[in-house]
Parts: structure tokens; C-alpha cells; sequence
């Protein structure tokens, strides 16, 4: 095998690894966007704040002498995926249901100041500094010839991968078959007809932030493993690239997200891999605008349809 | 009914415990390398303690703070102002007592209170630039500031390569900024809503990265120092002189240099601005290019079986409000001496979109209304130091629940039948 | 003249004359300390405050300057170019005339042109940008070498020391780093040695798998970062879980603690260019030992700087008998003080005469020890 073939299978590796991350945190874009058509600007602090948890988590057990690593992770894991919830929920319950049903721009406008708000609540309470955790996933697979070039695949990134594409299977399914899923899909036809129907839509909302809320403590815990770096800020970037996969993949749409988030990802690494670094974004950004163009509803979106 | 109250009134309190246990209740350390977790102190454990308590009681007693707040009268600006005729009638004299106490107030106060008055000025412009675009047409753009980058960039630039004055500049910048919003337009204003912003959330992301790397021209991240301060005819405000036959407005004037003379005229210079672009967009609205913004805010769909063509329609709203950002930017620059791409990030975006949606969408004096507000909060908090930005962020989730529709919903231009 | 506006006139004048006796009595000296308080690099902020807060306390103690207390006043900017506008302005505003500030180059840039226009002294104890003394001010100085100084020493060291095979520039695309790496590279083509790579990173982003990917390709066998600690920290911890393995160079700002939070063990080995460590120096071990009672770091490397542009205000305060800036300039300019710093001398343009950077090793533990 060639230097330039190995080199574009390590690329592609890490690409798809970004592109996971990417899509783990716009599956929660896409899920609330997908029921009351709204985006959530405080999407990617949740996030950051499940982050911040898992390394508060993390750290506590450590200190207490708690050595076995999957039960370190398995109730980082619960505790992240539980506090990241009631902060979707009070989100929810503080910026959106008081405001359902007025002008889109209103909703949208206190998220922003939910986002602002949280993210310099963190800032608070744990300081702007960046907080390191110690690698506790090492580890990986190499393959290639080392005096050409070694291919890495690291355990880390193995995990990232599986997640992403776990959570993507059930959720569609939970979405498709479940009683709960089908309010959902009703909530996102008809607020107003599901509500006559006897569906607590309120309720049903209010599930989907914290099912959104959920996934992004998940990908708060793998990615806070995988960089072992959090520091406040990080939700706004992430935030920002999700929600750009998202749209890209056609917002409402799960498998879009990934596929989005996977495009966005591996489009980033490539660029990188033979560009300058520093255009990513604007490749990445303008691959977004092309895609809009001829399809106007992402990849995997529905046509909207215009009533009269 | 009672106890039901109490059992959300625990609810709450529990979800405020939890979240702030595991927030401010533990801090993440380092001891040495290692990281380490440190529980709070007894004095922010009180704080939390309080916080639940507040919750908690602000829960079971919400039905009686509601009748309480109830019982306030609302703010009803609607009756304060006199009536309909007789405010026509007043509505002139009253703009021109605005005008003049605008002109003569900054020599009463502060240098810093007049600096200050020119910030807010800009993103007076600013608003008034975005409201055109969704307020008015209904269009969301969350990459507004790329506008006003090229603005800034343009007469920073003329200035720096070509030596280009800054009255030359204005028009230009204007004109330039325009001409991005046209070709920005013409392909993504087929695209709705949502869509819409996140193209134009890119397309700000990658005029500013843009402006970062071409170091060549844009002297990349380092930015552009000593631009030029506007002259009058002429005449600069420095202490001394800087141009060969230059001449500083001190000595012209015969008076000794006092450097409020420069931010007083920077000052007057926005105002002039702020007052041409109010008046513009005043007049525009009136005329059938605005009623037919509004028009296919409502509903586009009725607008093209009507005939309007949506495209210009949109277009044009997309290249007044990003002419205006331009015009923005060049003054921008001008105040500043000195502008980077970190000037034009998206959270620039976010608060001139946060001053038109707290203004009341397509609302004039709201904006206006709304960008004192959001320039100069962040200043009064400035003693608060860093609890700033949370109150910031907190104002403006408060401010959409208490008045949705805006400080000053917008009022069409109508007439009444006298009876 | 009714009873009413009587009183209230007594009751205005009263009030007049107590602020002016209480202004006459307090004698006190406000020096602005602008920087960031909050943002992302408000740690460096810290740095600053403390040096300053601890220059000051130690002048109080000894009596002030010709009696005259000094009480720091503190600034945010958050390092943002626009803020740092409305904090200068503030700053005249309120009447303060001697500014330890601003941090951020950036934000240094434009304020300085305020603070120079209007007749304030400036120190700046960390800002490095070379363009910021090249636009002939009279009352800005700084306490910090310039980028333009490190870069070169560091270009040199790769040159003379480290001798590489194959050399990679990357920054950080901010103006700190950006111009560091360009000094490097510059220098390095005047001696025929050319980049393999030159290249900048966003900051901000957590990913650098693609760019390690691409050293690795290169077989790049030195990397010269110009930027701050974090992208480095994360670089070098990347790399090493990728098995690339070269040397690391970087400037000041990579010097920092969390630097070995961040990348663990593949810090150790890391150089950086530095100002010599002030806290390391005996003569200073009474002001390290105040600052650690405290409970703050005084290891931070703009500490001593912004402690040492105190120490030339109150000595050119002294030695002048005036507190008038322009005076206060001239004083600093041609007289040079042995400070916490060393000695410090200026030349026309308000830079430092003598390097004070030195080359470093990095230690996983968080130290740095010389390189002979």
C-alpha cells in the first residue's frame, strides 16, 4: 500500500471520528427542531455542562480510591445523562413553553440568552480555565507499514463510532415504533391536533429536550474522554458545527444528522489533510451553501410543502 | 388544589438543588497534576440553600405573585402619548426638540458618557439595518455582521493603501456592502426560514475567516491600526497636525486643543448618520418596496398569485439592510483606529438580532429604543464585573417573556375613517 | 429666597465642601489595571492583577509615594479590541493617568493610541506585538520583550542546538501567534533553512488528528507552535496517542501550568521561549513569599512584569516629585531601574533595550529548568 492511500485511510479515520462527534450532538438539534420546528440555541451547552460533569464524576470516584474503569464510566455515564436532563428541562420549562405559540424569532432570541446565560454560569462556578482530565481509554489498533506510514485507530475513537451509531438505530426506532415516538411524529404534524386528540403535547416536548438533553451528556462524556479537555466555551463551537450538520443532513431528519455530521467531519479532515488547515471552515461552510442550493431542504430532508 | 401546589413547589426546589449541586456545589481542582474534585464552601452552600428556598416559595405562592403583579398596572405607553391628532400635530416639533437636544447634550456631560452615546449610535444603525431585513421582510439572518465587516474593511483598507478620506469612503463602503449582500441574496434567498439562517450564519463565519487569512491584504488577525479619524473639510482633531498642509480644527479655530473635540465630532457624525438612515428607511417603508416587504412577510404565497416578484422583492431588502451595515462598518472603523476579524463574530450577529427582536420586529423607535438598552446595560454592569454576561444572557430570556411582542410593537401606517 | 431653597442651597454647599476636604484628605494615587477579567484567557488577567496588587501593597506598607497611597483599579476588557475602546475611554474618564495594561496585543493596539493621545501613561506588562511601539507614542512603554526578540532567539536555538531535519511552523492564527511564527520562519529562510510546513489552526477547535495525521506524513521532526497553551496541550497530547513523536517548541504562552494538565506526560521535553522566571530570582523571594501567604501563583509569567511597571511608576513618581505623565515618560525613558524584572531600560520607542526571554525545558510536573 502506498504512503498517499494509507495517509487517506488515516484521514478518513479521523474524519468519520469528528463526524461522529458532530452528529451525536446534532441528533439533539435535529429531534427538537423536528417537533415544535425550533432551534435549540442552548443545545451545545447542555453539552458543555455534560461534559463538566463527567470530569466532576470522573474525578470524585478517582479521589475515592475507585479504581475499576467501566464502573467509573457507567455512572459518569448515568449521573452526565441525568443532571445534562433536568438542565434540558428547565430550558425548556424557562425559555420555550412560556413562549410557545408567539412570533419563531422569540423563542429563538431566549435561547440565545439561555445559551449566554449558562455558559457564564459554568464560568462561575468552575472558572474559565481549561480543566485536563488523564487519558483512561488508551490504546489502539495500528496497521500500515511503520516505515511508510502507520494507520492508527485508537479504541477511543472505535467507542466514539459505535455510540454514534448505536444511539442513531435506537432512536429511530424509539421514534417509528414506540407510543411515545408516535406523539412525537403527531407533535411535529400538529401541535394544535394532537393536543385535541388527548396527547399531553406538553409533555411529549418536554421528553424530547430531555432525550436531546441525554444524547448530548453522551457525547459530552465521550468527547470530554477523548480530548480530556473541557473548559466553557467548548459549547458554543460544538453548537455551532452540529447545528451546521444538522441542516446539512435536512433538519428533522435523524439519519441526516449523522450523515450530516459524517460529511461536515470528513469534509473538515480532508481539507486539512490537503489545504491549509486554516480554510476548513470555510470549505466546510461553503459545502453547506452548495448543498442548500440544490437542495434546499438538506440531504435527507423533507420538501417543505407550501399550503394555501 | 393546595397540596398539589406543594407538591410542585418540592418539585421545583428538588430540579434547583440538583442543579445546582453538581455545579456549584463541586468544583473541579487540579492538585498538581491531578485532577481533583473540592466540595464548596459553607457560604456558597448557604447561597444554594437560599436559591432552593427562593424557588420553592416563589412556587407555592405563585398564584399570589401573579394576582400581585396582576394588580401593577401595565405599562400602557399607548395612553401616556396624546392622541392620535394631536400627536400628528406635535409629532415634528417634537422630532426636531430630539435632534437639537441630541446636538447640544454631549457638551454638557462626560467624554466617556459621549463615547459611549457613539456605540450605541452604531448599533442603532445596525439594528435599523437588520430590522429592513427581519423585521420588515421577515428574512432570518444570523450572519449580519459580515455585512458590517465589509463596511469596516473597506474604509479601513481605501484608507491604508490609497489614502482615501473617509466622506469618500462612506458611500463606497455602503455600495460594497450592498453589492455582498446582492450576491449573497441571489442564490439563498430561494431557501426558507431556518435555512436561510444557517447560510447566512455560514456565510458570516466565512467572511471573517476570510478576512483572517488573507494576511496579504487584510493584515490577518493582527488587523488594521491607524485608521484615520473623519476630518471636517479638511480639518483634523489631533493635537498636531498630521498630513503636510494639514491643518488641526484647534488651530483653525483659534482655540486651545482639548480632546473632547474629536469624540464630540465623531459623535455628531453618527448622528448625522443614524438621523439620514432613519429618515431613508422611513420614507422606504412607505413606499410600495416597504408595504410589500411586509406583504410577503405575511405570506408569500398570497404576494406571488398577486404578482409581486418575490426575488427583487427580497433582494432588495437583503442589499438596503446590508448597505446600511456598510455604512455601519465604515464608521465603525473610523471610531476605532484599529479593527481585527475578532471585531465581527457571531455573537455580534446574535445582539444587533437580540436589538431588533427586543425592539418589536419592523418597529423604528424600538430598535433605537432597544440598542440604548442592550449597549448600554452591558456598561451600567460593568462594575458587576464578570456576573456581566450572565445578567446579560438572563435579561434577555426575561425580556422575551415579558414583552414578546417588543419594548415598542410596531405600528403600520394607517388611517382612520373620522366619524 | 424661600425657606426651602435656602436649606437646600446650605444643605449643597455643605455637601460640596465635605467632598472636597475628603478628597484633600485622601491621598491617594489610582492606577487602572486593564485586562481581561473574565473570557477565556482571563488566567492571564490574574497574572497581571496580582503582580500589580502586590506591588502596590508592598508601596503602601512602606509609606506609599511622597505619602501618597496607591489603590488599584481594575478594568475588564475581556481582551476584546471593541471593549478595550470603551475601557480606555472609562479610563480617561475617569481621570486615572497612570494604566497598567492592556494584556492582549489586540487590545494594547488600540487603546494605546487613546491613552497616548490624551496624556496617560501606559506600561503594558505582556503584550508583545512589535507594531504597538512602531507608531512614535511618547507615553507607552512595556515591560515584556518583543515577539519579534523571542522569535528570533528561538529561531536561533533551532538553528544553533536543536539542528532538525525537517521543520513545521504552525500558529495559532491570532496575532500573537501568527507574528511569533513568522519571526521564526523569516529567520530561519535568512539562514537557508526552509519550513516544511507553515500552517495555522483555529483556536478553539479540540480536533487536531487531521494536522498530526499530516506531520506524520511530512516526517516533520520539529514543530515550532506559535500560540497559547491550549491548542498546544492538545496537540501534544494527540500526537502522543498517535504515536508521533517529534520536538516541540513554543513561545511564553505556552508556559503555563495547565500546559502539563493538558498533555501529561508529553510535556516533558517540550522548549519554550520564556522570560527569565522572576519568582526563580533571590531578590525576589520576600515579594514570592507575600504573593504565596496570599494564596495566589506567583509563577505566572507576567506577574513580575506588571509588578516591575509599578515599581517604574512609583520610582519615576518619586524622583520626579510630579505625577504628571509626560514628565513621568521622559524620567522612564533616560533613566534606567533595577526593578524586580532586572534592569530596565527604554529606547526611543518605549521598548526594553535588553532581552529578557532564555530558552526552557518543560517538565511534566509543571516546572521549567534552563537550557544551557
Amino acid at each position: 500500500m502506498t504512503e498517499s492511500f494509507l495517509y487517506l485511510i488515516q484521514q478518513l479515520i479521523n474524519g468519520l471520528t469528528i463526524g461522529s462527534t458532530y452528529a451525536l450532538i446534532a441528533i439533539g438539534y435535529t429531534m427538537v427542531y423536528g417537533i415544535i420546528g425550533m432551534i435549540n440555541f442552548a443545545h451545545g451547552e447542555i453539552y458543555m455542562i455534560g461534559s463538566y460533569v463527567t470530569f466532576i464524576v470522573i474525578a470524585g470516584l478517582l479521589g475515592m480510591g475507585l479504581v475499576s474503569l467501566p464502573i467509573i464510566l457507567i455512572v459518569a455515564l448515568i449521573v452526565a445523562v441525568i443532571i445534562a436532563s433536568t438542565y434540558g428541562w428547565t430550558v425548556e420549562r424557562v425559555a420555550y413553553r412560556p413562549l410557545r405559540g408567539s412570533n419563531r424569532l422569540i423563542p429563538l432570541i431566549s435561547a440565545i440568552g439561555m445559551s449566554i446565560f449558562l455558559q457564564n454560569y459554568v464560568v462561575l462556578a468552575q472558572g474559565s480555565r481549561d480543566v485536563a482530565l488523564p487519558p483512561q481509554i488508551t490504546g489502539g489498533w495500528t496497521f500500515g507499514d511503520p516505515s511508510v506510514f502507520e494507520v492508527s485507530f485508537s479504541y477511543m475513537q472505535a467507542l466514539i463510532w459505535i455510540a454514534t451509531f448505536a444511539t442513531m438505530s435506537a432512536l429511530t426506532l424509539f421514534i417509528s415504533r414506540s407510543r411515545m415516538g408516535r406523539a412525537c411524529r403527531a407533535c411535529s404534524e400538529d401541535l394544535g391536533m394532537t393536543n385535541l386528540l388527548g396527547i399531553d403535547t406538553n409533555r411529549t416536548i418536554a421528553l424530547t429536550f430531555i432525550i436531546g438533553a441525554a444524547l448530548a451528556a453522551v457525547a459530552g462524556l465521550l468527547l470530554g474522554l477523548y480530548y480530556g479537555v473541557v473548559n466553557p466555551f467548548i459549547g458554543f463551537i460544538a453548537g455551532l458545527k452540529a447545528f451546521t450538520a444538522a441542516v446539512l443532513g435536512g433538519i428533522g431528519s435523524i439519519p441526516g444528522a449523522v450523515l450530516g455530521g459524517l460529511i461536515l467531519g470528513v469534509t473538515e479532515a480532508l481539507t486539512s489533510a490537503y489545504f491549509p488547515s486554516e480554510y476548513k471552515d470555510v470549505v466546510s461552510f461553503g459545502l453547506l451553501v452548495l448543498i442548500l442550493l440544490f437542495r434546499p431542504s438538506g440531504l435527507l430532508g423533507k420538501p417543505e410543502v407550501e399550503k394555501v | 388544589m393546595q397540596s398539589n401546589k406543594l407538591y410542585s413547589a418540592i418539585f421545583a426546589a428538588g430540579i434547583t438543588l440538583i442543579l445546582a449541586c453538581l455545579m456549584i456545589g463541586v468544583k473541579l481542582d487540579t492538585e498538581g497534576t491531578q485532577l481533583a474534585v473540592r466540595g464548596a464552601t459553607a457560604e456558597q452552600w448557604t447561597w444554594i440553600g437560599l436559591g432552593v428556598g427562593l424557588v420553592f416559595l416563589s412556587q407555592l405562592f405563585s398564584a399570589q405573585i401573579d394576582a400581585f403583579f396582576g394588580k401593577l398596572p401595565k405599562p400602557q405607553l399607548g395612553k401616556l402619548l396624546p392622541e392620535e391628532r394631536k400627536r400628528a400635530t406635535l409629532k415634528p416639533w417634537l422630532i426636531a426638540a430630539l435632534i437639537v437636544g441630541m446636538i447640544i447634550w454631549p457638551f454638557m456631560v462626560s467624554r466617556g458618557s459621549v463615547d459611549l452615546a457613539t456605540l450605541t449610535l452604531i448599533y442603532i444603525m445596525l439594528g435599523l439595518g437588520l430590522n429592513i431585513v427581519v423585521g420588515l421582510a421577515g428574512l432570518l439572518d444570523l450572519g449580519f455582521v459580515a455585512f458590517y465587516a465589509v463596511g469596516a474593511y473597506t474604509y479601513a483598507l481605501l484608507s491604508m493603501y490609497f489614502g482615501l478620506s473617509f466622506w469618500v469612503c462612506l458611500p463606497i463602503s455602503a455600495g460594497l456592502a450592498a453589492l455582498f449582500g446582492f450576491i449573497l441574496g441571489f442564490p439563498v434567498l430561494r431557501l426558507r426560514g431556518d435555512y436561510l439562517a444557517i447560510v447566512t450564519l455560514g456565510f458570516g463565519e466565512i467572511i471573517r475567516i476570510l478576512l483572517n487569512n488573507w494576511t496579504a491584504v487584510t493584515n490577518g488577525p493582527s488587523g488594521i491600526s491607524g485608521i484615520a479619524k473623519p476630518t471636517l473639510f479638511g480639518l483634523e482633531f489631533t493635537r498636531r497636525a498630521k498630513g503636510e498642509d494639514a491643518q488641526t480644527f484647534h488651530d483653525f479655530m483659534g482655540i486651545s486643543y482639548s480632546s473632547s473635540y474629536k469624540v464630540i465630532f465623531l459623535y455628531l457624525i453618527a448622528v448625522l448618520l443614524v438621523c439620514v438612515v432613519v429618515y431613508v428607511i422611513n420614507r422606504l417603508m412607505r413606499m410600495p418596496i416597504g408595504r410589500a416587504w411586509e406583504a410577503l412577510r405575511e405570506d408569500e404565497i398570497a404576494c406571488r398569485s398577486l404578482g409581486l416578484n418575490r426575488t427583487a422583492i427580497k433582494l432588495s431588502a437583503f442589499t438596503i439592510g446590508a448597505s446600511t451595515a456598510g455604512f455601519a462598518g465604515a464608521f465603525f472603523s473610523a471610531r476605532q483606529g484599529f479593527i481585527s476579524p475578532e471585531s465581527f463574530i457571531f455573537i455580534e450577529s446574535a445582539i444587533i438580532l437580540a436589538i431588533v427582536v427586543l425592539g418589536g420586529m419592523g418597529s423604528q423607535v424600538g430598535v433605537i429604543l432597544a440598542a440604548i438598552v442592550m449597549t448600554i446595560l452591558p456598561e451600567l454592569a460593568r462594575e458587576f464585573a464578570e456576573y456581566r454576561m450572565l445578567m446579560f444572557g438572563l435579561l434577555m430570556v426575561i425580556m422575551m417573556r415579558w414583552r414578546p411582542e417588543g419594548l415598542v410593537p410596531m405600528k403600520r401606517p394607517h388611517l382612520e375613517l373620522k366619524q | 429666597m424661600n425657606r426651602i431653597t435656602k436649606t437646600l442651597l446650605t444643605f449643597g454647599s455643605a455637601v460640596c465642601l465635605a467632598g472636597a476636604i475628603s478628597a484633600a484628605q485622601a491621598e491617594t494615587l489610582k492606577i487602572g489595571l486593564a485586562g481581561p477579567a473574565t473570557g477565556p484567557v482571563a488566567q492571564y488577567g490574574d497574572m497581571q492583577k496580582i503582580g500589580v496588587m502586590a506591588a502596590i501593597e508592598d508601596i503602601n506598607k512602606a509609606g506609599g509615594i511622597n505619602g501618597m497611597q496607591l489603590e488599584g483599579v481594575i478594568y475588564d476588557d475581556a481582551c476584546d479590541p471593541k471593549q478595550a475602546v470603551a475601557v480606555a475611554n472609562k479610563i480617561v474618564n475617569d481621570g486615572i493617568q497612570h494604566v497598567v495594561g492592556h494584556l492582549c496585543s489586540s487590545s494594547t493596539e488600540p487603546a494605546s493610541d487613546i491613552y497616548d493621545e490624551e496624556g496617560v501613561l501606559m506600561i503594558t506588562a505582556a503584550s508583545t506585538s512589535p507594531s504597538i511601539t512602531e507608531k512614535g507614542y511618547q507615553l507607552i512603554f512595556r515591560t515584556i520583550g518583543l515577539d519579534s526578540l523571542q522569535g528570533t532567539l528561538a529561531a536561533q536555538h533551532i538553528l544553533n542546538n536543536a539542528k532538525p531535519q525537517r521543520i513545521a511552523i504552525i500558529h495559532d492564527k491570532q496575532q500573537y501567534g501568527e507574528g511569533l511564527a513568522t519571526t521564526v520562519k523569516s529567520v530561519l529562510e535568512g539562514s537557508n533553512v526552509n519550513a516544511v510546513m507553515f500552517e495555522g489552526v483555529t483556536a478553539g477547535d479540540k480536533d487536531f488528528s487531521a494536522l498530526i495525521a499530516k506531520l506524520k506524513k511530512n516526517n516533520v521532526d520539529f514543530v515550532y507552535y506559535g500560540g497559547y497553551h491550549p491548542e498546544l496541550g492538545l496537540i501534544l497530547r494527540q500526537s502522543r496517542e498517535k504515536g508521533f513523536g517529534a520536538q516541540f517548541m513554543g513561545p511564553e504562552g505556552i508556559v503555563n501550568s495547565d500546559l502539563a494538565k493538558i498533555a501529561g506526560q508529553a510535556v516533558e521535553g517540550v522548549l519554550a521561549t520564556a522570560p527569565k522566571s522572576f519568582d526563580q530570582n533571590p531578590v525576589n523571594q520576600a515579594r514570592v513569599d507575600a504573593i504565596k501567604a496570599k494564596g495566589e501563583d506567583p509563577t505566572g509569567p507576567f506577574v513580575f512584569t506588571a509588578y516591575a511597571a509599578v515599581e517604574l511608576m512609583k520610582n519615576a513618581i518619586e524622583k520626579t516629585g510630579d505625577t504628571d505623565p509626560e514628565a513621568l515618560a521622559e524620567h522612564i525613558r533616560s533613566n534606567p531601574l533595577d526593578t524586580a524584572i532586572g534592569k530596565v531600560s527604554y529606547d526611543e520607542k518605549g521598548d526594553l533595550t535588553e532581552s529578557t526571554f532564555q530558552v526552557y525545558t518543560l517538565h511534566t510536573d509543571g516546572s521549567k529548568s534552563p537550557v544551557k
